[in-house]
């Protein structure tokens, strides 16, 4: 016997443990992260100008390439002018932990200075009402037209051809048009979030109806069951777990249209943030703005999916994250 | 969750989204509405920011809304006739204008005077060391234009350099990789390739040709006929931005305020600010005399409109006139 599996059995059954392998899932790459903004000799390929000395280019500040700066001070010292002093730097795309942090707690506690751009969470909260009408509006029409396809091959075959072709589309190709017809603010927005996630759900959700057993339903309509009655007590309660699960990964997929959608009409949301700081080169505050991002969709995951469990206590696969 | 407690949050969230939402679309359909402008970020058109905050709209009686946007996204959104104008280029007022988004330039912000460039990697000295080499530029966009106005200024021709296609936002990077010997881009995207590759400098800017690319507020036709009176009005108001962002005693707090709408330092943002040269209405009035070359805004539009026609950005010349109202800056 392994003591690998020994092992793996004993943290499946030990919440705390799993509890630390989940801390630890993050910290990992968290030092790989640190390890490679604060080791100096680990990657560095640039350096940051501190003094330019005799160099007539060389500027405070400036970000140079590692080989170019070596040359130069070869050069000053064969000329006896004054040597550059610089130290070692990662590119300006990938800013260190700290400044992120800073970076973050910044975007929360100062407002901005002016009064017509919104602060951080305000667009963050404007992203949210995004993704929230978005997702709703693409479940209200999804997840029936999911389940009717799935219990109803005629439904199916008729419906799905043209979903499968049409999910293959760019939702952001749509914009332009979007705006034409719901206008510069947020109606758009949410249509782009609509057109990327509806039809991968009915799809999604037309296959977990097609994985419920068929002889439920031939049972149900042996005894009689029929159109409404037939969904509502058969179909619907038979499939609702894995319904609820592809739910949860569903909106993680329309978070993933956010970034593109918002920057249809006017610039808002958290979007309006990024790319305004990236143009800038602003990218500690980028990277806080991202890290907000995946906090929010992993924290509203990991509350549906604790939800989950106590919806469906005898759906075991609700456990599993 | 507490159900009730989800039914009152949705509730909430309809009354802030949903009933808004639905008043702004039934608002459009009214009229004396404020005029609504989509502006973005560039200098000469972030100079709007001084008179919202200032309120001078208000003081000249005037209902204005001014919306923030990516520029082409304000391109977009004009073209759909869902604002009432838009500040962008002359050349592409032309080639919105040809997509079916007409429009009238009714007044010039500013010209690009430098923050345009074509910025060559280190050794290479002019625009004619560049025969033979790659240059990347976004095609059919205004670098496009200022390389070939320059390239025929050094008395050499398009094929005698070889052009990359890229992205504007990603020529730092481009320049960089070391594949290609000069980009094409405007301020900050340009200032950011010349930090990106220490040594290299601009060969060419528009601040060699003043009057190359222009910038308009460009209103559409329907509206600039309707509301001619507020437009009039709106006018006006720039002429006062101009002289309160040139004017030395007041520049400071300018900066100050249009630094803080695009997010950046005022220290960061005046050299931005010194590529543009903002035209107040006196400016405006001789440039919008009708003759050949840069110094005038037909002449100008003129080139852009060749340039676009040649390049395949559309296929038949806009009639430059009809793009042209100069009553509004002619007034006073």
């Amino acid at each position: 016997m392994s003591t690998t599996s020994k092992w793996l059995g004993s943290v499946d059954g030990d919440a705390r443990k799993r509890m630390l392998l989940g801390i630890g899932s993050f910290l990992l790459p968290l030092l790989v992260w640190c390890l490679v903004s604060y080791v100096p000799f680990v990657w560095h390929p640039k350096v940051h100008v501190i003094d330019p000395g005799g160099v007539d280019y060389f500027q405070v500040d400036m970000l140079v390439d590692k080989t170019m700066f070596a040359d130069e001070v070869a050069n000053m010292e064969r000329e006896h002018l004054a040597v550059p002093t610089g130290k070692s730097a990662n590119p300006i795309y990938l800013p260190a932990p700290d400044q992120v942090a800073r970076a973050f707690y910044n975007g929360f506690v100062n407002p901005p200075q002016s009064k017509d751009v919104p602060s951080m969470p305000a667009s963050l909260w404007h992203s949210i009402q995004i993704i929230f009408w978005g997702f709703l509006i693409s479940s209200i029409v999804g997840v029936p037209l999911g389940i009717l396809s799935g219990t109803y091959t005629l439904m199916g075959r008729l419906s799905e051809p043209f979903i499968e072709f049409f999910r293959y589309l760019p939702a952001p190709a749509f914009g332009a048009l979007a705006v034409a017809i719901l206008g510069i603010y947020d109606g758009p927005k949410i249509a782009i979030i609509v057109i990327g996630t509806l039809f991968q759900q009915v799809l999604i959700i037309a296959n977990t109806t097609r994985k419920l057993e068929v002889t439920l339903i031939e049972a149900a309509r042996t005894l009689g069951t029929r159109n409404i009655k037939l969904l509502s007590k058969v179909v619907v309660p038979g499939i609702l777990p894995d319904l609820y699960r592809d739910q949860r990964i569903l909106l993680g997929w329309a978070w993933t249209y956010l970034i593109v959608a918002e920057l249809i009409g006017t610039s808002s949301g958290i979007t309006w943030f990024i790319t305004q700081q990236a143009r800038y080169q602003h990218f500690d505050n980028v990277y806080a703005a991202i890290m907000t991002i995946g906090i929010i969709g992993f924290g509203t995951d990991l509350i549906l999916a604790r939800l989950g469990r106590r919806l469906f206590p005898w759906d075991r696969t609700q456990d599993r994250r | 969750m507490n159900v009730k407690h989800l039914g009152s949050t949705l509730k909430s969230l309809f009354i802030r989204l949903v009933i808004p939402a639905a008043a702004a679309l039934s608002i459009s359909a009214h009229a004396a509405q404020p005029l609504k402008i989509g502006y973005s970020d560039w200098p000469g058109w972030v100079a709007w920011q001084v008179a919202i905050d200032k309120g001078w709209f208000k003081e000249a009686g005037v209902a204005v809304d001014f919306e923030w946007f990516d520029y082409s996204a304000s391109m977009d959104a004009f073209a759909a006739g869902k604002i009432d104008a838009v500040t962008m280029t002359n050349g592409d007022a032309l080639v919105t204008g040809a997509a079916g988004g007409k429009s009238v330039m009714i007044m010039l912000t500013d010209y690009s005077n430098g923050n345009d460039m074509i910025v060559a990697k280190p050794g290479i000295k002019s625009l004619k060391d560049l025969k033979g080499k790659k240059v990347a530029v976004e095609e059919g966009l205004v670098e496009h234009l200022l390389l070939l106005n320059g390239l025929k200024k050094a008395g050499m021709k398009e094929s005698d350099v070889t052009l990359v296609n890229a992205k504007t936002n990603e020529m730092p990077q481009v320049l960089a990789s070391g594949d290609v010997a000069a980009v094409g881009a405007w301020q900050p995207i340009a200032g950011q390739a010349m930090k990106a590759v220490p040594g290299s400098r601009p060969v060419y800017t528009s601040a060699n040709e003043p009057g190359l690319i222009y910038d308009v507020l460009a209103v559409s036709p329907a509206s600039a006929k309707q509301n001619k009176a507020e437009w009039a009005k709106v006018v006006k108001v720039w002429d006062r931005v101009v002289h309160y962002i040139n004017d030395p005693k007041t520049q400071p707090d300018a900066v100050k305020i249009m630094a803080a709408r695009v997010g950046v330092t005022p220290q960061v943002y005046l050299p931005l600010l010194k590529g543009t040269h903002l035209l107040s209405l006196a400016d405006g009035k001789k440039i919008y005399v009708k003759g050949p070359g840069f110094a005038s805004l037909h002449g100008s539009s003129k080139v852009a409109d060749d340039f676009n026609v040649a390049n395949g950005v559309y296929k038949a010349h806009q009639d430059i006139d009809s793009y042209l109202d100069s009553s509004f800056t002619n007034a006073k």
